[in-house]
């Protein structure tokens, strides 16, 4: 019988390996050289971590979540005064506020900075603010809006609200370039000005992005509200700066832990919130629990207990 | 039918980087059809997109006279919708450009979506996401919006593709309201059985050149041909 070789088929897929292998081999030397070959250092650090763990942060100390001892709590349930709550809410409010007004910002100078949106002659110098006001971390922000307005939540306010800006705008006007360009080119062609292009065509087609983006940039404000407090701009970063002063490294770690569970829960409410927009949200997949109240409700009519299991997802997924 | 001119072709080269075809001039008046035939790739898509103003001519000028906001429709290949906006969000945007300011314009707006998408047949999926439509209602959603435009000049390219029978019979019946009322349509299309059906002019571009010709002057060729 005669067969037929197709070559190459194969070359791109070891040629890929080759340059990861090289990629790798150069990450390998590069760091040899930072550390000046003196990987001795090394030696022991895994134990001195557990030590470390054990002696000063395990367990956390939830003391944080009880009511602190000045002011005196007004609250019926201790919690609302706990240190844990106090910190987190401020961090969320910065959070809430500086991602909303960041991302007003953003959309407003991203959408001047997008090239298939604006001419060069915009879209430049745009793009320049923006990888400016990018440069500065969050951290630098907040130290220069303390210097500036003083200790507390509008200094973080502020430096969030500014990072945001730089941040979400480049994120935002490389997803307005990437879009389709037929929406926009039948826009124009119809007469339709750039507003207008902006507020029903541009905007509605990235609406995924744009939503996704959005509370990724909400979870990073509460992130980065640990880094900012360090400085005096207020929320959980200040109870976490304050504990680390005084070696409570086992208080540190609970609010560590408060901080995981609410990024958490940003994230899940993030994919709900996403499920009404995108195209995986048109065809829901059945879930574990959908799944057997179906199955129970199918094995209390007779003959149907031995129904294959894809009759028992729920009817709106068929 | 009206004798308005309101498109008109001065030695107009159309082409990227090198000239598709000869320079063409002519007259496009109110309430003609023109279909364009021609095979994939010989400059269809680029004469309509360089009248919709989307790329530049290499040589010579067009004019077009019609209102500068609304005056021109425009069915890009892939029919230019915003998937993840409803179907009225959709055919809104060619409504707000036939409605001018005044106190009553949102309500105006309305009415006149509703209107094209009730023509049109998809009063169903008015608030439902243009991406969750099949092929051939999407085209009846892309119809719907130059239909609420009104515009004076229609461009479509290929729109009644992958149609079938009865979708090209709704859609074209709308496209023959707007004639009626003085549109002119320019069409790309590659069923020369609906260009039969449905132009008044055929423009064929065959070798690097450029044929006006009437619907009779059109279809005496083909039976010349057909003959030999």
């Amino acid at each position: 019988m005669e067969t037929t070789t197709i070559e190459g088929g194969g070359g791109m897929k070891y040629r890929l390996f080759g340059i990861l292998l090289f990629l790798l081999f150069l990450a390998w030397t590069t760091l040899d050289g930072l550390v000046e070959g003196d990987w001795g250092r090394l030696e022991g650090g895994l134990s001195n971590l557990a030590v470390f763990f054990e002696e000063s942060m395990w367990p956390p100390n939830w003391s944080v979540l009880e009511a602190r001892s000045y002011p005196v709590c007004e609250q019926d349930i201790e919690f609302f005064c706990s240190v844990g709550y106090l910190g987190m809410m401020e961090t969320l409010k910065i959070a809430f506020v500086s991602t909303i007004l960041g991302f007003v910002g953003a959309i407003s100078l991203s959408s001047l900075a997008a090239r298939n949106l604006m001419p060069l002659y915009i879209s430049l110098p745009v793009r320049i603010f923006l990888s400016a006001v990018r440069s500065l971390p969050s951290l630098i922000w907040a130290i220069l809006f303390v210097i500036v307005i003083g200790f507390g939540p509008l200094s973080g306010v502020l430096a969030m609200t500014f990072y945001t800006v730089g941040y979400l705008g480049k994120l935002q006007y490389e997803v307005f370039e990437g879009m389709p360009n037929d929406p926009l080119e039948a826009g124009r062609a119809m007469g339709l000005h750039r507003s207008s292009i902006l507020l029903n065509i541009v905007i509605p087609e990235n609406s995924n992005h744009l939503l996704s983006q959005l509370m990724f940039m909400f979870e990073y404000n509460v992130r980065h509200g640990t880094v900012i407090g360090i400085v005096g701009a207020g929320g959980i970063g200040y109870y976490i700066h304050t504990y680390l002063k005084f070696l409570q490294y086992d208080k540190v770690f609970a609010l560590l832990i408060i901080i995981f569970v609410v990024v958490v829960l940003i994230d899940l409410l993030s994919l709900a919130i996403r499920s009404f927009v995108n195209e995986e949200g048109d065809v829901r997949k059945p879930t574990w629990l959908n799944m057997l109240i179906q199955a129970r409700k199918r094995k209390s009519l007779d003959g149907l207990a031995a129904t294959p299991p894809q009759l028992l997802w729920p009817r709106w997924y068929r | 039918m009206s004798e308005e001119v309101i498109l008109s072709l001065n030695g107009l080269v159309i082409g990227y980087d090198h000239p598709l075809v000869k320079p063409i001039t002519l007259d496009v008046h109110s309430g003609e059809i023109i279909a364009i035939l021609g095979p994939s790739g010989i400059g269809k898509t680029t004469l309509v997109r360089t009248i919709a103003g989307l790329v530049r001519p290499l040589e010579g000028s067009f004019e077009l006279r019609v209102k500068r906001r609304g005056g021109l429709g425009y069915i890009p290949q892939r029919l230019g919708l915003v998937r993840h906006a409803t179907v009225a969000h959709n055919v809104s945007l060619g409504a707000r450009l036939n409605v001018g300011w005044s106190k009553t314009m949102f309500k105006e707006r309305k009415e006149k979506t509703y209107d094209a998408i009730r023509k049109l047949g998809i009063e169903e999926k008015a608030s439902e996401p243009v991406r969750r439509l099949s092929g051939g209602q999407q085209r009846r959603v892309a119809t719907a919006r130059t239909l609420a435009q009104r515009p004076q000049l229609m461009l479509a390219d290929e729109f009644l593709g992958e149609l079938d029978q009865t979708n090209v019979n709704i859609v074209l019946g709308a496209v023959h309201e707007l004639v009626e009322n003085g549109t002119a349509v320019i069409m790309i299309e590659h069923h020369e059985d609906n260009a039969f059906d449905f132009a008044t002019r055929i423009w064929e571009i065959r070798n690097e050149r450029f044929f006006d010709m009437s619907i009779e002057e059109w279809k005496q060729q083909q039976s010349k041909g057909e003959e030999e």
